[in-house]
């Protein structure tokens, strides 16, 4: 189906050219590299020629490089683009993801596709702890264990331990693989110390119309899991979601875990234990059984070595809004210039607090300075992208703040250009751990291995960061 | 030596040196050496540098032979295949050691040559790799390996070479997909391959899979890796032919929970398979769809390509059905300021299709917000929108519509102005009357307008309302007397105006104009295509001045200034490219909306194979409430429908006053208030900081030093990471 994979620095040189296809030409490169890279207006993420279609990335590192997939027939997009991701992440977990690095070990990138691609170019295997036990070089052991940490955190992937070898001679390896049951999980795996790491990662939406009326706000949300566990533990996963609350089966579900992880962050997600998150959609990681979830609403998977997505999902009703902004702006038309007043008010409780909180206001074109008064944090204007950017390194839950700007205009700026500015949304950025913008809650995670019958240790993170937070005036 | 670059073009002879330098030793850093020069000929392999690195063959098959180093192995393997399909008689030596790696004991070596003996396009490697092949399906184990599976997949590569003699192995292949005691990848595997041939060969008859065997896969589809789920929806979507309502309905239980896989190409596939299916059962229930709508919002949530490939297939299923299963609010199509541009486009049209009476007053809320983007492009087509909605909605919204037009126009830029007009020119001929004034205002815009469309529109107006106007003649001049300089859309306005002018009016002064205009078309325009019909107009008024026919002012008029039909706006695509689009969703099809046979010639077209529950009409497919039994149905459809329509349109407005509710329910007073002290303070003076007296600076140092430990005091407690006993 794939037939072929380029992948092109930023600047537009082939480092890889992994043409699986016979019939495709070399050149096909410089094609894309002419209609795509080095073109302006080429704005869509697929371009089809004739009856060749390339679909692109950008990777998610800083090196953005072009990772390209070649098809010669009417192939599934869904696929070819959720390929080019793993295949990003796959690159990512071997340190690959930038330029100098991928020239130097490119043949890392062809025994990684080798794995990940059948012999007709489909793709059959991206699961980094599976792929890692079959190919040779060992991962990079410098990544990061926390999927926070991940610039792409929906690729959250991290180095299994046990995958650390020391030799590569082929005559000691793989002179049997070792194939579990569990697709996704070799067998044999073993830790000293079992521990999982879960991470409810929440992006919050929010968009205000200009008279302060809530046009739209949802929260897309993840739950990351980093598991160190041995042999083959069988996991069960418990939320405040409104509908396995409100089932028949809540009694029978084992009150033994109720305590799990209840009782302390009660109080800090803001919300009592009492009450339950209506969750619209959510999607899973292949190893959740699908079918238990549909039938009894239990979260049930094995899940794969290290780090992975668990679920995603989608809240709407009843969210902790975290900031309340109330802009005021008017035109003062003897001095040409427009005047903010702007009142940040932070609605999580006082316990709490956000980090990297800024708010950044678009001023008018031909904005030259602004006067500015702050009744806290920082409030500086940026000439390069013609804004003022109010920042707080912390703030507090349940405070008010307030700020008072007024643009300085240029000499040539007239009143009828300031009335005709567009004003783009005010938008706003910051982060809030142990909060949850949903007012979900993890109830219980519980572990079970048949065979070594260890009690693992947990960990739980919440994190709230602001998607697209925007406010218009 | 390692510090040569390894992608700058080499000659063939200055890599052979390094090769043999690091022969000369047996040391560490000279296997390094020679793994460094062996990457260099992949590496200009890559860069084109085909015919110098074709001469090394000698020396990689050399190191075939004496490394046991997997690395090694890996880029001689990598070389033929990357030279073989463009020399395969070159890479002719080379068949012996890789047969010599097939037959090893080690399974990964086994697969890589495998793989790489595909990948030559020459009879010798063609006849081993069939060879093996057909021995591995011959004494197929039942224990999960992935060499067999690999063998299975090389199936379809080697069908593309010579499709005769795979053919025979087809029965083996179907004889793997009939058989459930067979490894479930297998399996897949076959399936997969069958597929693709059969999709690929025209010549072959279309392959079905009959129900049961259907659905004993899909009972497998559990201890499936999720490409391997993704397959399986693939190769069923117009091969498994249901042939009765219980049938279907089964199908898409076991199905369903596929909805809410993580992997996109699951979902979207099993969506694909859903819609598919129902095109074979009597009714659906209200309960499915709300799950299809709620699983193709949870694929929203994906990055832009992904999320791009969504909205397309979303205007694809709103297009499809008249009366659509799905039911998505408005608001996941608001454009977000970050969106890429191909995002904002598609979610536009995304609006634009799901406006309906009861979401108008949201949706124009966000059109008109849009309109003043600073993208000029996605602020006409914001415009655009809004007046194809007056058009394609009833009155009230029409009303509401012209309004934020109006509105726009006193916004005051060119642009938005010369889109308005061009718009509303559509307005006006679906309600000649309703709107006559508001006629003014736009005429008054006529200094603002400059692009060709807009004039055309504005041309058309002055014209149709000319009655209303007292100077409408004066205004049309400044037209009239620039037609040379006008594009030739404009001049032909200009040309049949000034006629319907004279006709209506037949004054001095339209009289002199329209002789003026066919005068300057006939004389001075080059265009062919103007002249005639300037001259067509010129004899049907002479012939109007003759005395002896039957040509009457009326009928004259009639013929240049007759009624024009009823404008409708047709955004339905044709009911046969929409199935067949149905059966490609997610495809590159989808993207572009276009039939597939438009783009690939080569592929087999998609089509719905009858059978006795086919429904011949998308739109007769009914939605009951999920209690509902078959007998209610039967007599209470229409009802049953229409109630789910009153129950949406409630529910719109029920989550709109939700939404307003929010805003006061989410407000909580604060406990600290920072009042504002000082005054304004200019932001660019940086002369303060330097002047800061000492004791200032102290105390920002302490200041910061305090908030470091902070920070240390988090990263202690592990991470931030909160501890629970169990």
């Amino acid at each position: 189906m794939i037939n072929g994979v380029l992948i092109y620095s930023s600047r537009g040189d082939l480092i890889v050219c992994d043409l699986l296809k016979s019939s495709l030409k070399r050149t096909i490169s410089d094609i894309f590299k002419i209609q795509v890279i080095n073109s302006l207006e080429m704005k869509s993420p697929i371009l089809t020629l004739g009856s060749t279609t390339f679909h692109h990335i950008r990777s998610s590192s800083e090196s953005k490089l072009w990772i390209v997939a070649i098809t010669r027939s009417n192939a599934n997009s869904g696929v070819i683009w959720e390929f080019l991701y793993k295949l990003d992440s796959m690159l990512t977990a071997y340190d690959l993801n930038n330029e100098e690095k991928l020239m130097e070990k490119f043949m890392v990138y062809y025994e990684m596709i080798d794995v990940m691609l059948t012999s007709n170019a489909m793709p059959i295997n991206t699961e980094l702890s599976s792929i890692a036990s079959k190919i040779s070089y060992r991962l990079p052991k410098t990544i990061s264990n926390s999927p926070t940490n991940e610039k792409n955190n929906n690729n959250g992937l991290s180095i299994p331990k046990f995958l650390t070898r020391n030799s590569r001679s082929m005559s000691q390896e793989f002179s049997n693989i070792t194939q579990s049951d569990i697709p996704w999980r070799p067998t044999g795996i073993k830790y000293k110390k079992n521990e999982v790491f879960l991470y409810v990662n929440e992006k919050i939406n929010i968009l205000v119309s200009k008279d302060q009326t809530i046009l739209k706000a949802y929260v897309d949300g993840s739950i990351d899991l980093v598991s160190h566990l041995s042999g083959t533990p069988i996991c069960q996963f418990g939320l405040n979601d409104y509908l396995s609350m409100t089932g028949n089966n809540i009694s029978n579900r084992g009150d033994e875990f109720r305590h799990d992880f209840m009782d302390d962050e009660d109080l800090s997600t803001g919300r009592s234990s009492s009450s339950s998150v209506k969750i619209e959609d959510c999607t899973f990681h292949q190893c959740v059984s699908l079918d238990k979830f549909n039938d009894e609403r239990l979260i049930n998977f094995v899940p794969p070595d290290g780090s992975f997505e668990l679920m995603r999902y989608h809240v709407r009703d009843d969210l902790n809004i975290p900031f309340k902004v109330t802009p005021r702006v008017s035109i003062s038309s003897s001095r040409c210039s427009m005047r903010y007043k702007i009142i940040l008010k932070s609605l999580f409780p006082t316990s709490l607090s956000a980090a990297d909180a800024m708010l950044k206001i678009p001023l008018p074109p031909g904005t030259v300075d602004c006067k500015i008064n702050a009744s806290s944090g920082k409030c500086n204007f940026s000439t390069s992208d013609n804004c003022a950017i109010w920042k707080f390194n912390k703030y507090k839950g349940l405070t008010e703040n307030e700020l008072i700007l007024e643009t300085v205009p240029s000499s040539s700026t007239d009143i009828l250009s300031l009335q005709q500015w567009t004003r783009p949304p005010m938008s706003m950025n910051f982060e809030i751990i142990m909060f949850s913008n949903s007012g979900l809650v993890v109830k219980y995670l519980k572990v079970m291995e048949r065979v070594q019958k260890y009690r693992p240790v947990k960990w739980i993170k919440y994190v709230s960061k602001s998607g697209s937070y925007e406010i218009r005036y | 030596m390692s510090d040569q670059r390894i992608f700058t073009r080499y000659r063939a002879s200055e890599i052979g040196v390094d090769l043999q330098n690091s022969e000369s030793k047996k040391l560490k850093n000279n296997v390094l050496g020679r793994k460094t020069a062996l990457r260099k000929i992949i590496a200009n392999l890559t860069l084109g540098n085909v015919n110098e690195m074709s001469y090394l063959l000698p020396e990689i098959l050399k190191y075939w032979q004496i490394e046991d180093d997997y690395e090694v192995k890996r880029i001689c393997h990598e070389y033929i295949r990357k030279l073989g399909p463009s020399k395969p008689k070159n890479v002719q030596e080379a068949l012996p050691y890789i047969l010599n790696d097939l037959k090893s004991k080690n399974q990964k070596l086994q697969i890589l040559s495998l793989k790489t003996l595909v990948v030559v396009p020459s009879p010798e490697f063609f006849n081993e790799a069939f060879e093996f092949v057909s021995q591995t399906l011959n004494r197929l184990s039942t224990v999960k390996d992935e060499l067999t599976k690999e063998a299975i997949y090389c199936i379809s590569v080697l069908d593309e070479a010579d499709h005769d003699r795979v053919l025979p192995l087809i029965d083996t292949l179907m004889d793997i997909i009939e058989n459930e005691s067979k490894e479930p990848s297998f399996i897949v595997a076959a399936l997969n391959v069958v597929c693709i041939i059969s999709e690929r060969n025209t010549n072959m008859s279309n392959m079905t899979v009959r129900v049961d065997i259907a659905i004993d896969i899909l009972e497998m589809l559990p201890t499936l890796n999720e490409w391997e789920k993704a397959f399986v929806m693939e190769c069923f979507t117009g091969k498994v032919v249901p042939q009765t309502h219980m049938e279907s309905t089964n199908i898409i239980q076991l199905v369903i929970p596929q909805l809410q896989h993580g992997n996109t190409s699951v979902a979207l596939n099993t969506l694909r398979f859903i819609f598919y299916l129902l095109n074979y059962v009597e009714f659906t229930t209200e309960e499915l769809s709300i799950k299809l709508s709620s699983s193709i919002i949870a694929l929203l949530n994906k990055p832009p390509e992904l999320e791009f490939l969504i909205l397309r297939n979303i205007i694809l299923l709103l297009l499809s059905r008249e009366n659509s299963i799905l039911n998505l609010d408005v608001s996941y199509f608001f454009v977000e300021y970050n969106d890429p541009i191909y995002i904002k486009d598609t979610k536009l049209e995304c609006l634009y299709l799901l406006a309906n009476e009861v979401t108008l007053p949201l949706i124009l809320e966000e059109l008109e917000q849009y309109a003043t983007d600073i993208h000029i492009q996605m602020s006409r087509k914001a415009i655009r929108a809004i007046g194809n909605l007056a058009v394609k909605l009833n009155k009230e919204s029409a009303d509401k519509c012209v309004e934020c037009l109006l509105d726009l126009l006193e916004f005051g830029v060119d642009y938005v102005i010369q889109e308005t007009i061009s718009v509303f020119r559509n307005i006006l001929r679906k309600y000649p009357d309703r709107y006559r004034n508001n006629i003014d205002i736009l005429v008054n815009c006529i200094d603002y307008i400059q692009e060709s469309e807009a004039k055309n529109a504005m041309i058309w107006i002055l014209t149709n309302y000319s009655d209303s106007m007292h100077n409408c003649l004066e205004i049309f001049k400044v037209f009239s007397s620039n037609i040379k300089d006008e594009t030739l859309e404009v001049q032909f306005s200009i040309l049949n105006s000034s006629i319907k002018f004279l006709m209506r009016y037949g004054t001095k002064e339209s009289e002199s104009i329209c002789m003026e205009v066919l005068k300057c078309c006939t004389e001075e325009i080059d265009n062919p295509d103007l002249r005639s019909r300037a001259y067509m107009y010129w004899r049907l008024l002479t012939l109007l001045q003759t005395k002896d026919n039957h040509m009457t002012n009326e009928t004259v008029l009639d013929i240049i200034d007759g009624d024009l039909p009823v404008i409708e706006l047709n955004t339905k695509l044709d009911p046969l490219i929409l199935q067949e689009l149905e059966l490609n969703i997610g495809s590159i099809a989808s993207i572009y909306l276009k039939p597939v046979s438009q783009i690939f010639r080569l592929n087999r077209p998609k089509l719905l194979i009858s059978s006795p529950v086919l429904n011949p009409d998308h739109d007769s497919l009914k939605i009951i409430k999920s209690n509902s039994t078959y007998d209610e149905f039967g007599n209470e459809s229409k009802n049953l429908d229409n109630q789910r329509m009153d129950r949406r349109s409630h529910e719109m407005v029920s989550t709109n006053s939700t939404m307003n509710a929010i805003m006061e329910d989410y407000d909580k007073p604060a406990e600290t208030i920072n009042q504002l002290k000082g005054n304004m303070k200019s932001s660019s003076t940086r002369q303060s900081r330097l002047s800061r007296k000492p004791s200032q600076l102290l105390r920002r140092l302490t200041k910061k030093n305090h908030s470091n430990e902070l920070i240390i005091h988090f990263l202690s407690g592990n991470g931030c990471l909160m501890f629970f006993h169990i």
